[in-house]
């Protein structure tokens, strides 16, 4: 096919929407413009308001072809799209990222590849499934529900769905889904995306009286030091780095500092970087800040608590904490536990610092520099500003509720918290939304997956997630919904035509038998879906209205301007399907208290779910950060690329944000002061099956997120410039490694361990250390969950997805896979 | 790849076709070239009629005996507000043309920002300075790791006569919504 020369431009009168990037965190602010096809602007006269008769000079408006896409309504009407990054948004001031730089060629179309997307709800039928309509599907789902709860009880319900923002998550849907499913039906058996149970990933920080998202993106730009614990932001959060860190690394922040803290010294940021690998982000930093201004700590698996704490010691007998803010700010007997057990004051010093050296690999000195950088008073003697991030390497590290403990305890004592240039925050992978009502289960939460294998739950109801690619011990996954989803699929293949009564009592037979009814809800069809009895065709990204909160907490409204494809419908609209049609059964029953739980889902647009759950969201004390009162679709129309930053409160009938948490220094504990949260010594050690394999095994499976790599690469798996990059996972092995076991780049390898094994396509790389590796977590080619053990926290049910170790086997060469890779390295910026 | 090739559909493709028919007819001429036996070639519209929409200009970049393993040759191509770069890798390249298939041409304008990206020897890559987007040369110029969305504009080449000609572009140059103006 003819490579694109042209790319149409938007006609003066193309319509026009505000939306964020529908993937990382970030949420970069776009501009979408649509026009029917044949009416494109001319070079001279379009709505971007430039000159085309001219090159655009860097950093110009430029529509690239992947920002440009034709889609046809359901009317068979057909636009073009273009969506453009947003240089009036203060996030990513123009700036595009690989991901949202290829936001058009993700939509669907019915002529390209995207044309895969689920378009009408199918039911399992003979060896596979057919479609049926919404009429069917809920009335037989439904049905299932019902006689699962009234036989087993809601627990027997399972759920696995996502809570995120972003696409296909946001306010809306991830309210209807609570609805359904905690005030509705009830259940325990609630998990969220990848993960076992429906739990915080950052249990510590809340225990702590700390929010996951305490600071302004500006404060990247105004710290002294960032401090990046177990994150790659080039890669995963891109314009937070590149448009707010970077500036700060290289000096071009230095006026706003001066005009935010007058004639307090100042000069341009260091960062620190805790990461086992020399990433991207490491590279990039050292180009903009120079070398002398970045500090690597390429830290050993399983030691992020000791060398958080190693550096707390030094900071403390430095006398570079702030005793201020920990009498006035923290409960004090905390501080006290802090110090005896998590700080260990009654070893000595060098006996501490030299087991935190050994068991980190990082040297005392450069936990000193480290400690000097995030706490020694500045050259005029003030308070050094230090803004500290984390991210998966840390929360999904060797014991999760420890891990962020230290480094929460870290920001406290050092009073990194509610200043300007401050702040202990997640750098978060997907954006944020969660407004549910509670969870009924407790802490730690009911492991769903093991209900699942065990045969406790009958019925598992699992949307926008794809727990056969990414759970932990995903192998044992697939078992359980092949033998136990077999005994279903049979039964309904005997009911086939039979009334709905019939087929559902034969269904429950199926489950007496252990047999389980699976349900998926999602955009595309996915590994878990090819199990499923039902499947359901959800909306996505710009074919509905959504809200979401980004990694500051900036609240903004994504357009619709799409019709989703087919019969799919937006994920709240599903929800009220099913808990209208399970009031319809329990009112028609006589039972009214059942019949009550699901009321008030008779909304008529995405507006009246955000509306509802604006008034019945109450969040908890310690996670205030989606609270959004007085918030409506119209002011945040008004407030475009820029929202509003949540929590709102209303003051005189005007809605104000929040840029910053605890500027006011309340803490959301009953004292209103923040704990320490302290690890009790001896540090927790590997759980018995993590040390079988890593004691049998000869390279540790570090695994993550990377640049093109979007979490389950669900949309870019069907798009050229992500698969002929990434058409298999890559493993990264350092190149001696590499060499002694005869692997040359691009090959295939096997990597193999107790858990299970995934092929790979080699990529030797200096960015890991000998021993080690990095794979990628979610490809669905061959997933890291196929390695990873199903060791939790006790604490708080959070896997260990860092945590495996694994032999690997050369395969050989696959030049058909692999001839579009390049095997050059990915974290040279100079 | 080939079941991949046929979803190419998705739009913005610009390796398939194009690129087999680059590697045959460039191919052919070097090996022409190499036997001392060159035709005249024709216009590039005519020879490269995949990669014109209107037409490219026929631009000499050098002789092929001057362009010696490591050469990098700036040049403006389709024109004079194209900056583009002529490399001879040490490797041979999809796409390359002349001694192992090593020369190739890209516009150096990054597929980010605009920024110019630059050839760093030691790890044969291209590197834009603004965002550390990287593009490698022997892929066709698709990112190695980065901020584009797009590979880097292929510049096409051909031989004639003993000379390295770019004869056509493919893929949109940054700032542009036609390559030819």
């Amino acid at each position: 096919m003819a490579p694109p020369v042209k790319v149409p431009l938007p006609p003066r009168n193309a319509q026009t929407f505000s939306t964020v990037c529908q993937f990382c965190i970030v949420g970069c602010g776009y501009k979408v413009y649509k026009w029917p096809v044949g009416r494109d602007g001319v070079a001279e006269a379009n709505a971007l308001g430039v000159d085309f008769r001219q090159p655009q000079a860097a950093f110009g408006k430029w529509v690239a072809p992947s920002m440009h896409a034709v889609i046809t309504e359901r009317d068979g009407k057909q636009f073009n799209i273009a969506i453009v990054p947003d240089d009036a948004c203060s996030v990513n001031s123009g700036l595009s990222s690989v991901r949202g730089g290829g936001l058009a060629a993700t939509l669907y179309a019915p002529d390209r590849p995207t044309k895969a997307r689920l378009t009408t709800p199918l039911l399992a039928q003979g060896d596979g499934q057919k479609a049926v309509s919404w009429d069917e599907a809920v009335g037989l789902g439904a049905a299932i529900i019902k006689a699962v709860t009234d036989r087993w009880g809601a627990d027997a319900v399972g759920m696995k769905f996502f809570d995120h923002g972003g696409g296909g998550g946001g306010f809306e849907n991830n309210w209807a889904v609570g609805r359904l499913f905690f005030s509705g039906i009830g259940t325990r058996s609630a998990s969220i995306h990848n993960r076992p149970a429906y739990n915080s990933e950052v249990h510590a920080a809340g225990d702590a009286g700390i929010a996951a998202l305490t600071n302004a993106y500006v404060d990247a730009q105004l710290a002294d030091t960032i401090l990046v614990v177990g994150a790659n932001p080039y890669e995963t959060q891109t314009n937070y780095f590149l448009n707010h860190m970077v500036k700060n690394l290289s000096g071009d922040a230095l006026s706003l500092k001066r005009g935010a803290f007058g004639a307090e010294a100042v000069e341009k940021g260091r960062m620190i970087v805790v990461d086992p690998r020399r990433t991207m982000t490491v590279a990039a930093a050292e180009a903009a800040a120079g070398k002398e201004r970045v500090l690597h700590l390429a830290i050993e698996p399983g030691s992020d608590i000791w060398l958080l704490n190693g550096i707390a010691r030094i900071i403390l007998e430095r006398n570079w904490h702030d005793g201020a803010f920990i009498s006035q700010r923290t409960e004090t007997q905390t501080f006290e536990a802090y110090q005896r057990s998590s700080l260990m004051m009654d070893r000595p010093r060098n006996e501490m610092l030299g087991e935190a050296a050994q068991r980190t690999g990082i040297s005392i000195a450069d936990m000193e520099k480290a400690a000097q950088w995030i706490a020694a008073p500045k050259a005029d003697g003030s308070p050094r500003r230090c803004l500290m991030h984390y991210e998966k390497g840390l929360i999904w590290g060797f014991k999760n509720y420890e891990n962020v403990a230290a480094i929460v305890d870290l920001a406290l004592l050092t009073g990194s918290l509610g200043k300007p240039g401050s702040g202990v925050s997640r750098l978060g992978g997907h954006q944020e939304g969660y407004v549910r009502p509670p969870y009924p289960g407790g802490r730690p939460a009911l492991n769903v997956d093991e209900a699942v294998r065990r045969g406790a739950v009958k019925l598992y109801w699992v949307g926008g997630c794809n727990p056969l690619l990414t759970t932990l011990r995903a192998g044992a996954m697939e078992v359980a919904f092949k033998e136990r989803g077999g005994l279903v699929t049979a039964s309904l293949r005997a009911s086939q035509g039979k009334p709905i009564g019939e087929r559902v009592a034969g269904v429950v037979e199926a489950l007496k038998q252990g047999g389980m009814f699976l349900m998926v809800q999602d955009i595309y069809s996915t590994a878990s879906s090819a199990y499923a009895h039902l499947v359901l065709p959800a909306a996505g990204w710009g074919e509905t209205n959504l809200t979401s909160i980004n990694g500051e907490r900036r609240l903004r409204l994504y357009q619709r301007f799409m019709d989703p494809p087919g019969d799919a419908k937006p994920d709240w609209a599903i929800m009220a399907l099913f808990a209208k049609k399970l009031h319809e059964f329990y009112r028609a029953e006589g039972n009214s208290l059942l019949a009550n739980r699901f009321l008030d889902f008779d909304w008529a647009s995405d507006e009246d779910v955000f509306i509802q759950a604006r008034y019945a969201f109450k969040g908890t004390a310690a996670d205030p950060i989606e609270g959004y009162a007085g918030v409506t679709y119209d002011l945040l129309r008004r407030l475009g690329p820029n929202g509003i930053q949540t929590p709102t409160r209303i003051v005189n009938n005007v809605v104000v944000g929040t840029a910053r948490l605890y500027e006011d220094g309340k803490f959301a504990t009953p004292s209103g002061k923040a704990r320490f949260i302290t690890a009790s010594p001896p540090y927790p050690g590997y759980a018995a099956k993590v040390e079988a394999q890593r004691k049998r095994y000869r390279f540790w499976i570090n695994n993550g997120r990377s640049n093109h790599i979007w979490q389950t690469v669900y949309h870019h798996r069907f798009l050229d410039f992500f698969n002929e990059r990434m058409p298999i996972p890559h493993l990264e092995m350092h190149p001696d490694d590499a060499k002694e076991l005869q692997i040359a780049a691009g090959d295939v390898v096997e990597i193999a361990n107790d858990v299970g094994r995934v092929e790979a396509m080699a990529y030797p790389t200096d960015a890991v250390k000998r021993g080690h590796t990095f794979l990628i977590f979610g490809q669905p080619r061959g997933a890291a969950g196929e390695l990873v053990s199903d060791h939790v926290d006790p604490a708080t049910t959070i896997p260990y997805y860092k945590g495996a170790w694994a032999d690997v086997r050369r395969i050989g060469p696959r030049p058909e896979l692999t001839k579009t890779v390049s095997f050059l390295p990915q974290n040279v910026a100079e | 790849m080939t079941g991949q090739e046929d979803e190419a559909g998705c739009g913005h493709r610009r390796t398939a076709s194009v690129d087999r028919r680059k590697v045959l007819q460039w191919g052919g001429a070097v090996g022409l070239a190499a036997t001392g036996a060159v035709p005249k070639v024709s216009l590039a519209q005519e020879v490269t009629p995949a990669v014109a929409e209107k037409g490219f200009p026929v631009f000499e970049v050098a002789p092929l005996a001057k362009i010696e393993v490591g050469s990098e040759i700036a040049f403006q191509y389709p024109d004079a507000d194209s900056p583009a770069v002529l490399l001879r890798l040490d490797r041979p390249a999809e796409g390359g043309i002349g001694p192992g298939q090593s020369i190739v041409a890209y516009s150096i304008l990054c597929t980010h920002k605009g920024c110019p990206v630059a050839f760093k020897r030691s790890h044969n890559m291209l590197l834009c300075g603004c965002h550390w987007s990287s593009f490698d040369p022997a892929k066709a110029g698709r990112m190695v790791i980065g901020q584009a969305s797009e590979p880097l504009p292929q510049i096409a080449l051909e031989v004639s006569n003993g000379v390295v000609r770019a004869v056509g572009v493919a893929g949109l140059i940054y700032g542009r919504h036609t390559n030819i103006r």
